[in-house]
C-alpha cells in the first residue's frame, strides 16, 4: 500500500518533468519564431511572449516535485552534514513538515486564486486576451502534485525507506547534480 | 511592536529555517506566510497567491532557462576537453603554459556555460590530473580550478547578474559588460599568483619533449570557434540593443543545442533529454527562489522592515566606506553558507535603497557582489567548488584542497579592493558602449 502509493507518486512527479521540459523547449523553439517573424520578417507578434512567459511560468510550477524527487531545490545543509544521526533525521523531519505545510497552504490559495479566475473569466491585459485560468491552473496542479511528493518523502524519511536529507555515511560529490550558481 | 524587533525576529528565524535544510524557496515561502499571518492576520494571506505567481511573470526572466540551457548543452558536449585542448596546443611551450591554459580555459568556459561549477567540473577533469602529471603541487593545481570555476558568474553571460539586474531593476546588458573587465583582471591575478607560488616553490615549468605541429594547432580550433562566435553574437545582439536578453538568450540557446547536435552527434535522445533535463532542473529551482523571493520581499515591505532598515543606516552617518566594509562583510560570511542565488534575491531588495542613498552606483555594486559571491564557492564551510574537485582528485584531502584555495580567496578580496578604490575598472566598459545613464533596465 505504502509502496504502491510511494511508486505512484514517483511515476506522477517524473512525468511532471517530462512535461516541464517540454514547455521550457516549446518556449525556446517559440523565442525563435517570434525573433524571425519580428526582426527577419519584421512584423509584430500578438501572443509569443505571454506564450513562453505563461510557458515557463507553468514549467516552473508543473517540473517542481520532478526537482525535488531527484532533491534538486537547493538547500543550506551544513548543519544536516555536521549533525549525528538522530539530530539530523528530527531536524529532516521539521525541515519536511514545514516546506509541506507550505506546499499545502499555497496550493489552497492558488486554488482560490484560480478559481477566481474562472469564474471571473479574468483575460490577460495583452493584445493575445488570453484567458487567465488557463497558465493559472498550473499552480494549484503543480503545487498539489508538489505536496503529494513531500507526502511521499516525509514517508520515506519516518519509515527509513531514505536516509535524512539524502545523506548516506560515505557521501561522494555526483557532478552531474544541478549547478548551483 | 517596533519594526527593529520584527526585523530582529525576522531575520533570527529566517536563519534558523534555513539553516534546518529546507529547500531555501520553500523555506522562504514558509517564513513569508508566517509573518504575513502572525503581524497582518489572515486577511493577507489574500494576495499571497497573486503576489507568488506575479514574481515570475516577467518576460526578462525567460532569459535564465535560455542562458541555462545554452550552458547545459556545451556542458554536456565535450566542448570543455576541445577547449582545454586548444588552449594547451597553443600556449604548451610557454613557461607557465600550463597554468595559463588552465586559467584560460576557465575563463573562456565560464563565458559559454556561465555555470561555476559547470566550468570546474569541465576543465578541472582535464587541468587538475595534466597539472599533477607534470609535478605540480596538488593543493595549486586543485586550488587553481576550484578558483578558474568561479569566473563562470562573473564573466558574462552570467545567471547571478540576471538575478541582481531583476531583483534590483537594474540594466543586466550594462551589468554583463560591468563583469568582463573585472573578470578579465581576476583572471590575471589568479594567473600571477599561480605562476608565482610555482616559481617560489622551486619548480620550473619545462617544455615537454615532444612538440605540436601547425596543423595540429589549427585542427583544434574548428571545434571550439562556433560556441565561440554564438557567444560573441549574443553579445553583439545584447549590446547592440537589437534584442532583449531573453531574445537573444533563446536564439543562443537553440543555437547551441543545434551546434553540440551537429559538432559533436549529440542526437541520441538520451543526450538531449540529459541537456533538457539539466536545464529543468536548474531552472525551476532559480525560478522556485525567485517566486518565494519576492513573497519574502513582499513580506519585508509590508512589515516596513527595508525601509526601516535603509532609514536606520541613512540616520547613523556613517562613512560610506564603512558601510560598504560592513556590507562586504556581511556579503561575505553570509556567501559561506548560503547559495549565490538565494543572497542575490534576498538581500538586493534590502540592500540596493541602503548603496543608492549612499551614493554608490548599483551596476558596480552588482560585480562586487557577484566577487563575494564567488569567495562562498571556493570557501568552507559549503564551498561547492571545493568538493566538484575533490570528486574529480579523491587522492587529494579536502584540507589541502581548502588550503590551496586560500591565495585565491585574497586575490578576489584584493580585487574588491582595487575595485572600490577604482571603480571605473567595473563601469568604464558599460558607460562606454551604453553611455553613463544608470538604472534603467
Amino acid at each position: 500500500m505504502i509502496d504502491g502509493f510511494i511508486w505512484i507518486v514517483k511515476r506522477i512527479s517524473q512525468l511532471c518533468g517530462v512535461f516541464a521540459a517540454a514547455l521550457i523547449g516549446a518556449a525556446v523553439v517559440i523565442v525563435c519564431q517570434m525573433v524571425f517573424i519580428r526582426y527577419v520578417l519584421n512584423q509584430n507578434t500578438i501572443w509569443q511572449t505571454d506564450f513562453v512567459t505563461y510557458s515557463l511560468v507553468a514549467a516552473t510550477f508543473i517540473g517542481s516535485p520532478y526537482v525535488l524527487l531527484t532533491r534538486g531545490h537547493v538547500n543550506v545543509d551544513v548543519l544536516p552534514h555536521y549533525l549525528g544521526r538522530g539530530a539530523r533525521y528530527w531536524l529532516a523531519l521539521a525541515s519536511v513538515i514545514v516546506a509541506l505545510a507550505f506546499c499545502l497552504l499555497m496550493t489552497v490559495l492558488t486554488f482560490n486564486f484560480w478559481h477566481e479566475a474562472w469564474t471571473k473569466k479574468w483575460l490577460s491585459e495583452s493584445m493575445w486576451r488570453a484567458r487567465l485560468w488557463i497558465p493559472y491552473s498550473s499552480m494549484p496542479v503543480g503545487l498539489g502534485i508538489l505536496s503529494l511528493q513531500y507526502i511521499a518523502d516525509l514517508i520515506n524519511l519516518a519509515t527509513g525507506r531514505e536516509p535524512p536529507f539524502g545523506i548516506k555515511p560515505a557521501e561522494v560529490v555526483d557532478l552531474d547534480s544541478p549547478e548551483v550558481i | 511592536m517596533s519594526p527593529a524587533v520584527q526585523g530582529t525576529i525576522v531575520l533570527v528565524v529566517t536563519l534558523i529555517v534555513l539553516l534546518s535544510g529546507a529547500p531555501v524557496a520553500f523555506g522562504l515561502g514558509a517564513i513569508s506566510i508566517a509573518f504575513l499571518l502572525l503581524f497582518h492576520g489572515v486577511d493577507s494571506l489574500q494576495v499571497v497567491a497573486e503576489t507568488f505567481y506575479a514574481g515570475l511573470q516577467d518576460f526578462t526572466l525567460v532569459s535564465i532557462p535560455m542562458f541555462v540551457m545554452m550552458g547545459a548543452a556545451i556542458g554536456s558536449s565535450p566542448a570543455g576537453k576541445d577547449l582545454y585542448e586548444a588552449l594547451d596546443r597553443w600556449l604548451y611551450r610557454l613557461p607557465g603554459g600550463l597554468v595559463i591554459s588552465n586559467l584560460g580555459a576557465c575563463a573562456i568556459f565560464a563565458a559559454l556555460t556561465g555555470s561555476s561549477p559547470a566550468c570546474c567540473a569541465a576543465i578541472g577533469k582535464m587541468g587538475i590530473p595534466e597539472m599533477r602529471r607534470r609535478g605540480y603541487p596538488d593543493d595549486v593545481a586543485t586550488g587553481s580550478i576550484c578558483a578558474g570555476g568561479t569566473l563562470g558568474i562573473l564573466i558574462p553571460p552570467s545567471i547571478t547578474f540576471i538575478l541582481y539586474g531583476i531583483a534590483t531593476e537594474t540594466s543586466i546588458g550594462r551589468l554583463f559588460l560591468a563583469g568582463v573587465v573585472p573578470g578579465v583582471m581576476l583572471t590575471g591575478l589568479f594567473m600571477l599568483w599561480t605562476l608565482f607560488i610555482i616559481w617560489k616553490r622551486g619548480f620550473r615549468s619545462h617544455a615537454p619533449d615532444f612538440r605540436y605541429s601547425w596543423k595540429e594547432k589549427f585542427q583544434s580550433i574548428p571545434k571550439i570557434l562556433p560556441f565561440v562566435l554564438i557567444i560573441v553574437g549574443v553579445m553583439y545582439v545584447l549590446y547592440g540593443g537589437v534584442a532583449t536578453p531573453s531574445e537573444a538568450a533563446g536564439v543562443g540557446a537553440a543555437l547551441c543545442v543545434t551546434l553540440a547536435v551537429v559538432i559533436y552527434r549529440l542526437w541520441n535522445p538520451a543526450d538531449l533529454w540529459k541537456i533538457l533535463r539539466d536545464t529543468t532542473r536548474e531552472s525551476v529551482m532559480i525560478l522556485m527562489i525567485i517566486a518565494a523571493a519576492v513573497l519574502f520581499g513582499y513580506m519585508l515591505t509590508s512589515l516596513y522592515l527595508t525601509q526601516t532598515l535603509a532609514q536606520a543606516i541613512a540616520d547613523t552617518h556613517v562613512n560610506k566606506w564603512v558601510l560598504m566594509a560592513l556590507i562586504n562583510l556581511f556579503l561575505l560570511v553570509s556567501g559561506f553558507f548560503i547559495p549565490p542565488a538565494a543572497i542575490i534575491l534576498m538581500t538586493s531588495p534590502i540592500l540596493y535603497p541602503i548603496i543608492r542613498a549612499a551614493g554608490f552606483d548599483p551596476v558596480w555594486f552588482g560585480v562586487i557582489m557577484t566577487i563575494n559571491m564567488e569567495i562562498g564557492l571556493i570557501h568552507p564551510p559549503v564551498g561547492l567548488n571545493i568538493y566538484i574537485v575533490n570528486a574529480i582528485a579523491p587522492d587529494v584531502p579536502v584540507q589541502r584542497v581548502m588550503w590551496g584555495t586560500i591565495p585565491y580567496v585574497i586575490c578576489m578580496m584584493l580585487q574588491i579592493v582595487i575595485l572600490c578604490v577604482f571603480p571605473e575598472i567595473a563601469t568604464w566598459l558599460p558607460d562606454t558602449l551604453m553611455g553613463p545613464i544608470i538604472g534603467a533596465k
